[in-house]
């Protein structure tokens, strides 16, 4: 995607180049209207050309144990008791795309982790060192190490397809239309009647997860349970503050200037009290 | 009565080598570890090669330091103990920064700011050797610990205070042994000082019987 969409970049020293307004996009997940059928982790497969992964039954529906950097989307199957019945609840965990990327924030490579304008969060590999900091930036535990490249992959929300005026992979091959897919105000409109919906189907606490911790994410969940976020593996109230943790924001310019500090201090003392040669102090002196 | 230009040997030159191993693995990881906290210093990391093979060899230069620091330790831990006359010492300190000589109590082999400044970096040591494994192995990490984005986190934040507090301490050692006293870096390249910077800066110490240089440097000198 061009350089002029380019709203955020990693480890930048000047202000990020973007001057186009686009709109800003955003997937929606509608979780009651998943069938798990993993169609939308073959389309990511085919799409990005990802290798597959050898797998085995491990008592689960689920396609793999974890994410991997060669596995960007994963349907997660979680059996769990509500009111005394047995619940199975079907998260898509993917990359979600946050307004406010800890990954971005906590990634020291100058441009390895860019933000655009319609609000993609996507990785440049040839930028990456890594470091693995937005592996720990991160509040949804997404990005993942490859040992072979040495470098973080994830979902980028197919934004070659994007850029050419496609919807993603995943949200083409769904069959059921649990993942919409527009701009993030269409989708939110969206979210509110598929809530209105499973409100008036019994649900009780049904929820739209666009956490505002983070600013938002470009990748919204309609959550049936809202009252059992856990139990999606979806973090409540996630943060990616730039500081004092994650980028360690304003503590680094304190830190600069404690150097400087150190280093303008010899000099003052250099050029006021200046060297003392010993060979030139008295004897009797000593 | 021997001439003051006289060189008398101070450091061993096992103790050399291991100053120099420390200094310049130290120097580096310095350099590299500010290239990731400051985009503006990223271009250091083409000391080692570049972003990725900076990544890759800082961890390793770090086992070097860190194993240097262990036989500084070993080396160095006995002549380091902190006394009275060391407090005293460091109580004139300013009197020292002055060269105001006659305020200064006299220090032995070595002052009470030199094994504060020893105690300080084997602190550092642990303390970089500690959060430095952690975020070398995060996956590691990751594995065992529930909380570990928090962990990793933290260990960040103290090896980022700890680069802080290191850069500070290289920056007065540099200075001090190589601009304010002319004469000190001498004793860490052939090992000698002259007898009149033995007398300013360490007149309590007693050169001519002073076991870790005098059993082998002597009949060399």
């Amino acid at each position: 995607m061009s350089t002029l969409s380019i709203r955020r970049t990693s480890a930048a020293t000047s202000p990020a180049p973007g001057i186009r307004s686009t709109p800003e996009y955003a997937k929606l997940i509608d979780i009651g209207s998943c069938i798990g059928c993993k169609g939308c982790e073959v389309a990511c497969k085919e799409w990005n050309d990802l290798k597959v992964e050898p797998t085995a039954n491990f008592g689960s529906y689920q396609s793999h144990q974890d994410l991997s950097a060669h596995t960007w989307v994963l349907m997660r199957f979680d059996e769990v008791e509500m009111s005394g019945r047995l619940q199975w609840l079907i998260t898509k965990d993917a990359c979600l795309h946050c307004e406010e990327p800890g990954c971005l924030y906590a990634c020291p490579a100058p441009g390895a982790i860019v933000q655009y304008e319609n609000g993609i969060v996507d990785i440049n590999q040839d930028r990456c060192i890594g470091c693995q900091y937005c592996v720990t930036g991160c509040p949804f535990d997404i990005p993942r190490f490859d040992r072979d490249t040495k470098k973080v992959y994830k979902c980028n929300m197919c934004v070659d397809r994007v850029d050419a005026g496609l919807e993603p992979a995943c949200v083409k091959t769904c069959p059921t239309h649990a993942i919409s897919w527009g701009s993030k105000e269409d989708m939110l409109a969206l979210a509110d009647q598929k809530v209105d919906l499973l409100r008036r189907r019994g649900f009780e606490n049904p929820v739209t997860y666009n956490p505002a911790g983070i600013g938002g994410t470009h990748m919204m969940y309609v959550v049936p349970h809202g009252d059992r976020l856990a139990d999606y593996r979806l973090p409540a109230t996630p943060t990616a503050s730039p500081a004092p943790l994650t980028g360690l924001g304003a503590l680094k310019r304190i830190g600069a200037y404690v150097l400087g500090f150190g280093v303008l201090s010899s000099l003052v003392h250099y050029l006021t009290i200046g060297p003392q040669t010993a060979e030139d102090v008295p004897a009797d002196e000593h | 009565m021997s001439t003051r230009s006289e060189l008398v040997p101070r450091f061993s030159s096992a103790q050399r080598l291991v100053h120099w191993a420390v200094g310049l693995s130290f120097t580096l990881l310095l350099l590299t570890g500010l290239a990731f906290s400051y985009p503006a210093l990223f271009w250091l990391t083409h000391l080692l090669g570049g972003g990725t093979s900076a990544m890759v060899l800082h961890p390793w230069v770090g086992v070097v330091f860190s194993a240097a620091m262990g036989a500084t330790f070993v080396m160095w831990v006995r002549d380091m103990r902190l006394g009275a006359a060391d407090r005293r010492w460091l109580r004139a300190i300013q009197a020292y920064a002055r060269h105001d000589t006659g305020h200064v109590p006299p220090a032995g082999k070595y002052n009470g700011g030199q094994k504060l400044f020893f105690w300080a970096q084997t602190l550092l040591a642990l303390v970089f050797l500690v959060s430095g494994l952690a975020l070398w192995f995060p996956g590691a990490i990751a594995a065992v610990v529930p909380a570990a984005s928090t962990l990793l986190a933290s260990m960040r934040l103290l090896h980022y205070l700890a680069t802080l507090a290191g850069g500070l301490l290289l920056t007065l050692h540099v200075y001090l042994g190589l601009f304010a006293f002319p004469g000190t870096a001498r004793g860490m390249v052939d090992g000698k000082v002259s007898r009149a910077w033995a007398a300013l800066h360490h007149p309590a110490w007693r050169p001519d019987t002073d076991p870790v240089t005098t059993t082998r440097d002597a009949e060399r000198r």
